[in-house]
């Protein structure tokens, strides 16, 4: 026992040697195979010319080529449209079963649902919307039937961006639910109480505490929403079969022909929204650094 | 007429008596402690002063005016959470202010306001830190100053001192009851140490299953506890059985060895009726002259040594008794095992 | 307490953004199940029927189900010895690899699979030369397959490290390490008669959320032509009507089920998977 708690204790004390790194051989060479080297290899295609040397006009013309800068404005568009809306739709949710005074039993069923509902994308998902506002489907039937509303003599489309948003909002806003619910636990109930306590009436305690505390949880789920959203590729395939412009579906063209004539610019394209997809995780990283330092 | 009056509070929660009939009147300016063990309904009855549970029955007044279902909000009663309850979006002058901005005073005398707390507990330098930068013991001062901002009419403080260090603990208790006095603030703390509730209070509530077993100054809790429970939680006790010999002139036997009472109970009892005595360790010493009402043979079984109090193991006949004496570098101690001669006074005798 | 009071106390607002939230949550799913049950009246199920009569459904199917067995086998043995080791010996390779884990959110899987037959599409040469080591894995069926084995371990590593590296940390396996290390076994016996039995509900979670991932994934396996369940769904989008739907509802109780068991298995948090 002495022996192996001394021996334990050297390995911990001193510096991690080679040996001790070799533990974690096996999935650092995983991730380098299948992770890095396909993403090292896009960025420095991205930076190739078709003769194979050096150029900036890739980057460049990721900035001037309407086609692509069209597919970025409109990822942008859906993406801040659905992190918004599934980010408030899913913070009420998440409110209703936390503190909301809703039976607890609620919370759980809540939970598993958006457990659920995150997770069911793609293929199955876009042909449900199909089936439910689709021009011939459930709910259109009955807005035209029972309200005498026909959305589809009223400018909707499913296949547009009102109707992705809408799909999207499936998958965004039980996100929000799985990561604010916790977050809204972490609202102590000393806090409403000292509050009460001082004088504050329940609109100042959420105007001027719960909701500041809140602040930054919030703008971080919203900000993994919108990466969420942004880098949804099968349920718009799915749901469009490419005609919507947005920029997963362009490198989705661009892998499957050389839909730009330009391979490299292929390459940029995938690198820019690497870029995006990192920002919006640091920042992300950043908030939620922020909440715990308070609520140590 | 009494300032604070609680008036046979009582609280259910289902089926469960959390607080029965608790009757307390407080004098302005006093400070009260709730002493007892952890569900002994302390905690609910500070919190029904406070709004946040509303009594089953019976009435609670402040400053003659019945405060048993106003909000929480609309009271004016200031309170200190076990756990701080600081604001962790504000600093420390913020979270001060909390309850000025809720109130609209204007800023200029808000400023005054805050920094004059500030300054009543000594955290000048930390005005513009944020909670999570702050000890425990600071955060536990900042939550003082957010309550008396106000100038609340009560203050109520959930067990402060339970989250902190022992040295700290010491500290800030002082520091709390020195701001009190300074103030005139009345004052109901809630703990479960007994020390503690010693050492600050003018008077001590002891509570026990949702009843008040006594109420009392320190000095009358300690050394005239009415009930087993009191005597028992408040200090440390010696318990034997007894048997009353004669009840006129208050002598017991324990074991064959007689002691003499100065317990008023003593009267009413039966002679051979078994009884239950109670003595502090403190009240034990060697024999020495002037001898005292109880001198006994005993044996010394084991000694411990506690830092400033030695603690005497001692049998009296078949029954161990705790004795402590107060360590000096000349004390001399007698052998394990040794016969010696102890006393105690008849008042040390306690029959409950 | 009086009927006033307590309709005052009533969560009228809280009722509301949750039923709005069911609604939303519940209404693609009954008009699916609707629609599939609408092919002929007097056979309310003939679309189910004629969906699993369908041969590739079911080669497809349980070909996506091989696929998420082996990408859950192949995490289990990449991630649990790592963490394990993380917790132990390694703690300052924590953040590299949890900043490796948490890649998959910064490469979504259209990126992923760009990168990945870039890279594979050639064959692996010694350098310098025209001898070749190895052809392009995506020229051969069982290089395809590893390769989209490796990708949706790729995908599935924030999950499965999240929740191994949770399971890890409630059962405190350093004392438990120490213990039987004290008592003699060796480091086979530990991982495998300690350390996986007592992370089993953290591993099973991880395990039923790759399989949601997987069942139904499209993007990878599209590309990487692969002859599995998403793909198979999408085609027979383009040229039925009924049976898809029918095929996705299916697919909705499966995810359902998935997260049902986990919810049952770790009794609180479900976790949320990203294979839009």
């Amino acid at each position: 026992m002495a022996q192996t708690a001394l021996t334990l204790k050297k390995n911990d004390g001193t510096a991690a040697n080679w040996r001790t790194w070799l533990g974690i051989a096996p999935f650092l060479l995983f991730a380098v195979l299948f992770l890095f080297l396909p993403s090292l290899r896009l960025f420095t295609a991205s930076f190739t010319d078709p003769d194979g040397n050096f150029t900036l006009n890739n980057i460049i013309q990721l900035f001037s080529e309407p086609f692509i800068v069209n597919a970025y404005k409109l990822s942008i568009q859906i993406s801040a449209v659905t992190a918004l809306g599934g980010g408030i739709l899913g913070f009420l949710m998440a409110y209703a079963v936390t503190v909301g005074g809703l039976p607890r039993s609620l919370r759980s069923v809540l939970i598993t649902f958006s457990g659920v509902a995150s997770n069911f994308a793609g293929v199955p998902l876009a042909f449900a919307f199909v089936a439910t506002i689709g021009r011939q489907g459930f709910i259109t039937h009955i807005l035209r039937d029972y309200f005498g509303l026909n959305i589809y003599d009223h400018g909707f489309n499913l296949y547009s961006f009102a109707g992705l948003s809408l799909v999207y909002m499936y998958f965004q806003f039980p996100l929000m639910v799985l990561i604010m619910a916790p977050a809204l636990d972490g609202l102590k109930r000393e806090w409403r109480e000292a509050a009460e306590n001082l004088g504050a009436t329940t609109a100042q305690y959420w105007l001027r505490v719960a909701f500041p505390v809140l602040l930054p949880s919030i703008l971080g789920a919203m900000i993994l929403l919108f990466g969420n959203a942004f880098g949804a590729y099968a349920t718009a395939y799915a749901l469009t079969g490419g005609r919507i412009g947005i920029v997963t579906i362009q490198i989705g063209a661009q892998i499957r022909g050389d839909v730009l004539y330009n391979p490299g610019l292929g390459y940029a394209m995938a690198i820019g929204m690497v870029v995006i997809m990192a920002i919006s995780l640091a920042g992300y990283s950043w908030l939620q650094a922020k909440t715990e330092r308070w609520l140590r | 007429m009494s300032y604070l009056s609680l008036t046979n509070v009582t609280k259910q929660f289902g089926d469960t008596v959390v607080v029965d009939s608790f009757n307390l009147e407080m004098e302005k300016g006093e400070f009260v402690s709730f002493l007892g063990p952890s569900g002994c309904g302390k905690t609910t009855t500070l919190r029904m002063v406070a709004g946040f549970e509303v009594p089953t029955s019976g009435t609670i007044k402040l400053d003659g005016v019945d405060i048993t279902d106003k909000a929480p909000n609309q009271r004016n009663v200031g309170m200190i959470f076990q756990a701080y309850a600081l604001f962790p979006n504000m600093t420390v002058a913020q979270n001060i202010g909390f309850g000025l901005k809720v109130r609209k005073m204007p800023s200029e005398e808000a400023k005054e306001r805050v920094n004059e707390m500030i300054s009543l507990i000594n955290l000048e330098k930390h005005a513009h830190k944020y909670p999570y930068q702050l000890s425990g013991g600071q955060q536990q001062r900042v939550s003082l100053a957010r309550a008396l901002a106000i100038r609340p009419d009560v203050l109520l403080l959930d067990e402060p001192l339970s989250a902190l260090d022992a040295k700290i603990r010491v500290s800030l208790r002082a520091e709390i009851r020195a701001i009190q006095k300074r103030l005139g603030i009345t004052a109901i703390f809630v703990t479960h140490d007994q020390e503690e509730a010693l050492s600050i209070s003018d008077r001590i509530v002891v509570m026990n299953v949702g009843e008040m077993e006594q109420v009392g100054t320190p000095f009358e809790i300690y050394n005239f506890p009415k009930t087993q429970f009191v005597a028992n939680f408040v200090g440390s006790l010696n318990n034997a059985d007894a048997e009353v010999v004669d009840p006129a002139n208050g002598i017991l036997a324990m074991d064959g060895v007689h002691f003499k009472t100065a317990d008023e109970g003593m009267k009413n009892r039966r002679k051979g009726e078994q009884v239950k005595i109670s003595v502090r360790p403190e009240r034990f010493s060697f024999a020495v002259e002037p001898l005292k009402d109880n001198v006994v043979e005993s044996t010394i079984e084991n000694i411990t040594f506690l830092g400033s109090v030695v603690r005497i193991q001692i049998s009296i006949g078949s029954t161990k008794f705790n004795m402590d004496t107060f360590n000096n570098p000349f004390l001399e101690l007698p052998a394990i095992g040794a016969k010696e001669k102890v006393m105690c006074s008849k008042e040390a005798v306690l029959v409950l | 307490m009086s009927f006033w009071r307590r309709l005052r106390k009533f969560p009228f607002l809280s009722w509301l953004w949750l039923i709005i939230g069911a609604l939303y949550f519940v209404l693609p799913l009954i008009a699916t199940l609707e629609f599939s049950l609408s092919w002929d009246p007097e056979l309310p199920l003939k679309a189910y029927q004629r969906a699993f009569e369908d041969n590739d459904f079911w080669e497809t199917f349980l070909y996506s189900n091989a696929l998420a067995v082996a990408t859950i086998v192949v995490s289990v043995i990449l991630i649990v010895p790592t963490a394990y080791w993380i917790r132990l010996r390694l703690p300052e390779a924590r953040r590299l690899v949890e900043f490796i884990t948490l890649m998959p959110f910064v490469v979504p899987a259209i990126i992923l699979v760009f990168g990945l037959i870039r890279i594979y599409s050639s064959s692996l040469d010694v350098p310098f030369t025209e001898i070749e080591l190895m052809p392009p894995l995506t020229n051969f069926k069982m290089g395809t397959n590893i390769l989209i084995v490796a990708g949706y371990t790729v995908l599935a590593m924030p999950y499965m490290y999240r929740s191994v590296d949770t399971g890890m940390r409630t059962v405190d396996i350093r004392t438990l390490t120490e213990a039987a290390q004290s008592l003699g076994a060796s480091w086979f016996t530990i991982i495998a008669r300690i350390i996986l039995p007592n992370i089993r509900s953290a591993l099973l979670s991880g395990a039923l959320l790759t399989f949601a991932i997987v069942v139904g994934e499209v993007t990878l396996a599209s590309f990487l032509g692969v002859d599995a369940f998403g793909p198979y769904l999408f085609l027979i989008g383009q040229h039925r009507a009924y049976e898809p739907a029918a095929l996705s509802f299916v697919t909705f109780l499966l995810t359902w089920l998935a997260m049902g068991l986990i919810q049952l298995f770790t009794g609180g948090q479900g976790q949320a998977a990203g294979a839009h």
